[in-house]
């Protein structure tokens, strides 16, 4: 069976500004119609990577082929892919309209295609079809995007970018949006390369996931891969709140150093371990005593934040589960060895 | 009681020394102006009988031709420093710096200059034979060239020159309002350089455009020592012509007759561009 070629495969792409790498050899293949995600801090490179991939900037070094086609060199306007600007960069002089047939208007189209065209992407990203005569600088934050993403799909293209598209919108509408772009990436069909610098919204969306750092993908792996086998405490810290524990060797035996237990089976220097994965009482194979120091409701769940010995660790308990501890108690807590993800930096 | 008026209505208080100034110096000149034209021809008089005799000679009497003149020097000087001053404008918005400083310092620096000696210094250079241009060429690369001096095309090059800055200017400002992500979102999109010309940078930055436009187009149309210095007696300007009414002739009214008309043509064009421009959008920018 032969496969199809891969939707962008990037082999040493490499952007350099000045003495700065902002992008240093990277170097994927991006599968035909994948929800993929990169996920960095700011700094990272991966606003430069997508910028790149878009044609808006041109790499210092490597190549990029669309399906087997070489267009590093290929400026935006020439490339049969699209963006959602992270500042949306709606057209505010135009109407609604006008700017989601911008695209089929480069192209030629007829004005009056265009216009069946813009109402199918109104109705598909579920805004009104009244909207198409309104000015851009009516619509609010969530219809913004909306406007955003069917301008970008009104290209037809065959790759959809997104540069963190959803950073400056409130959580709930952020929510909402997620999972709307989730559905559309399934009823479009399209490949979808999309920049964050939140790992729980690619989480929530992609098929695949990269973590950036310093220009370079640390890790690339579907969302589970990412949550429960990190390559390094960059990518495990990257989740959020996460329990690390270092693993010291004393007298040939791994031990967890700061609860002065035994690391028996320790397969890395740290040891990752979620905040589920830690819970009060003795039901688990690794047990110790720690101190209260702050208990959260968060709704769903109940989190405790301890002291053991030397270290502060996180556990969350389910608000199903009645343990009913408070902040100054003396408790114990207990994990499971088979819950931690070993790392070795 | 003042005092009570005055909490009412402060702003119109406050501005009563500008609007007495205005009224003083704007709109009653503007009046004595508008009434002079109505008097018979040649006289100083302002009670005479009052009559239109004076437009209708305006437009028989061959005042047509410097008023087209002045109107086609305008036009053509305003598109001219638009096209010089848009890609002039680009260019300074994007390399800012010491460099980009400079430029627009030695850009705006004439503009204090007395605009006769400016003009006088650009005959010299253009001077036939012993000008510093064809002097030069003669001299040193045995070039020998005329001189276009005297000529229309020498008003309009001084017009131009004189003029830019206030093109430049406002165009800087107009430039300065389009947001580089329009710009890439349009190429993303499709558009090539000269559609994102037409469709993203010219409407975002038509407010500054069109100030520029307007300061151009107004100035030239006043604009009186480029055709007198450069251009010879190749052309006389409608300023010239009522100069010459004022002056020599001695005929006041066909003067302000003929000052009226040109206000008139004025207003036609800067009233409905005004309409289309928000000022506090670019202030704020």
């Amino acid at each position: 069976m032969t496969h199809p070629p891969p939707a962008l495969t990037l082999t040493g792409l490499t952007k350099r500004f000045g003495t700065l790498t902002a992008v240093d050899r990277v170097s994927i293949d991006i599968r035909e119609g994948e929800f993929f995600t990169i996920v960095g801090p700011s700094g990272s490179g991966k606003s430069s990577l997508v910028r790149l991939l878009a044609g808006l900037e041109t790499p210092t070094e490597g190549s990029l082929l669309l399906r087997g086609r070489d267009i590093t060199l290929t400026p935006a306007n020439r490339r049969p892919t699209a963006m959602v600007f992270q500042s949306l960069a709606l057209f505010d002089h135009r109407s609604v309209g006008q700017n989601i047939e911008f695209a089929m208007k480069m192209k030629g189209v007829k004005p009056g295609l265009r216009r069946d065209r813009a109402m199918d992407l109104l109705r598909l990203v579920r805004l009104p079809e009244d909207y198409y005569d309104r000015s851009v600088t009516q619509c609010s934050g969530g219809e913004r995007q909306r406007v955003a993403l069917a301008r970008a799909l009104g290209s037809d293209p065959e790759i959809l970018f997104f540069d963190e598209p959803l950073s400056a919108i409130d959580y709930r509408l952020r929510k909402t949006l997620e999972v709307e772009l989730k559905e559309l990436h399934q009823r479009t069909g399209k490949t979808f390369v999309y920049i964050t610098h939140s790992l729980e919204e690619a989480m929530v969306m992609s098929d695949r996931i990269a973590i950036m750092r310093a220009g370079q993908f640390v890790q690339i792996g579907t969302p589970d891969e990412i949550y429960r086998r990190p390559v390094n405490r960059f990518v495990a810290g990257f989740m959020g709140e996460v329990n690390i524990l270092a693993v010291s060797q004393t007298d040939g035996a791994p031990m967890f150093a700061d609860l002065g237990l035994p690391a028996h089976g320790a397969q890395g220097a740290y040891a990752v371990l979620r905040p589920e994965s830690l819970s009060p009482g003795n039901g688990r194979a690794v047990s110790f005593d720690a101190e209260v120091t702050l208990k959260l409701m968060l709704g769903s769940r109940t989190q405790y934040h301890m002291r053991a010995v030397g270290k502060s660790l996180i556990a969350e308990v389910g608000a199903a589960t009645h343990t009913d501890l408070s902040i100054g108690q003396n408790a114990r807590f207990s994990f499971d060895p088979a819950d931690i993800a070993w790392v070795d930096g | 009681m003042g005092r009570r008026v005055m909490r009412r209505n402060p702003g119109l208080w406050y501005a009563m020394p500008l609007i007495l100034f205005m009224l003083m110096c704007f709109v009653a000149p503007l009046f004595i102006v508008g009434w002079y034209s109505l008097m018979p021809a040649r006289t100083f008089d302002l009670t005479a009988d009052v009559g239109l005799h004076n437009y209708r000679a305006a437009f028989t009497d061959g005042y047509g031709r410097p008023l087209m003149w002045s109107l086609i020097g305008a036009a053509l000087t305003t598109v001219i420093t638009a096209l010089l001053a848009w890609p002039t404008a680009k260019i300074l918005h994007h390399h800012s710096g010491r460099w980009a400083s400079l430029v627009v310092a030695l850009i705006a620096l004439p503009v204090f200059i007395s605009e006769s000696v400016r003009l006088f210094g650009l005959s010299v250079f253009l001077m036939p034979g012993g000008g510093i241009l064809a002097g030069t060429l003669n001299a040193v690369f045995d070039v020998q060239i005329g001189s276009f001096l005297n000529t229309r095309l020498a008003a309009l090059v001084g017009m131009i020159y004189i003029h830019f800055p206030f093109m430049l200017f406002p165009l800087l400002l107009g430039v300065a309002m389009i947001p580089t992500d329009r710009v890439e979102a349009a190429r993303d999109l499709g558009a090539g350089r000269w559609a994102v010309l037409r469709e993203v940078e010219l409407p975002l930055a038509a407010p500054g455009l069109l100030i520029g436009g307007l300061l151009t187009f107004v100035l030239c149309l006043g604009a009186n020592a480029e055709a007198a210095i450069l251009g010879g007696r190749a052309v006389t300007v409608i300023t010239a012509a009522i100069e010459q009414r004022f002056n020599y002739a001695q005929d006041w009214p066909m003067g302000a007759a003929l000052t009226v008309l040109v206000i008139a043509a004025t207003a036609v064009l800067v009233f409905p561009a005004l309409r289309r421009i928000d000022l506090n959008r670019i202030i704020q920018r």
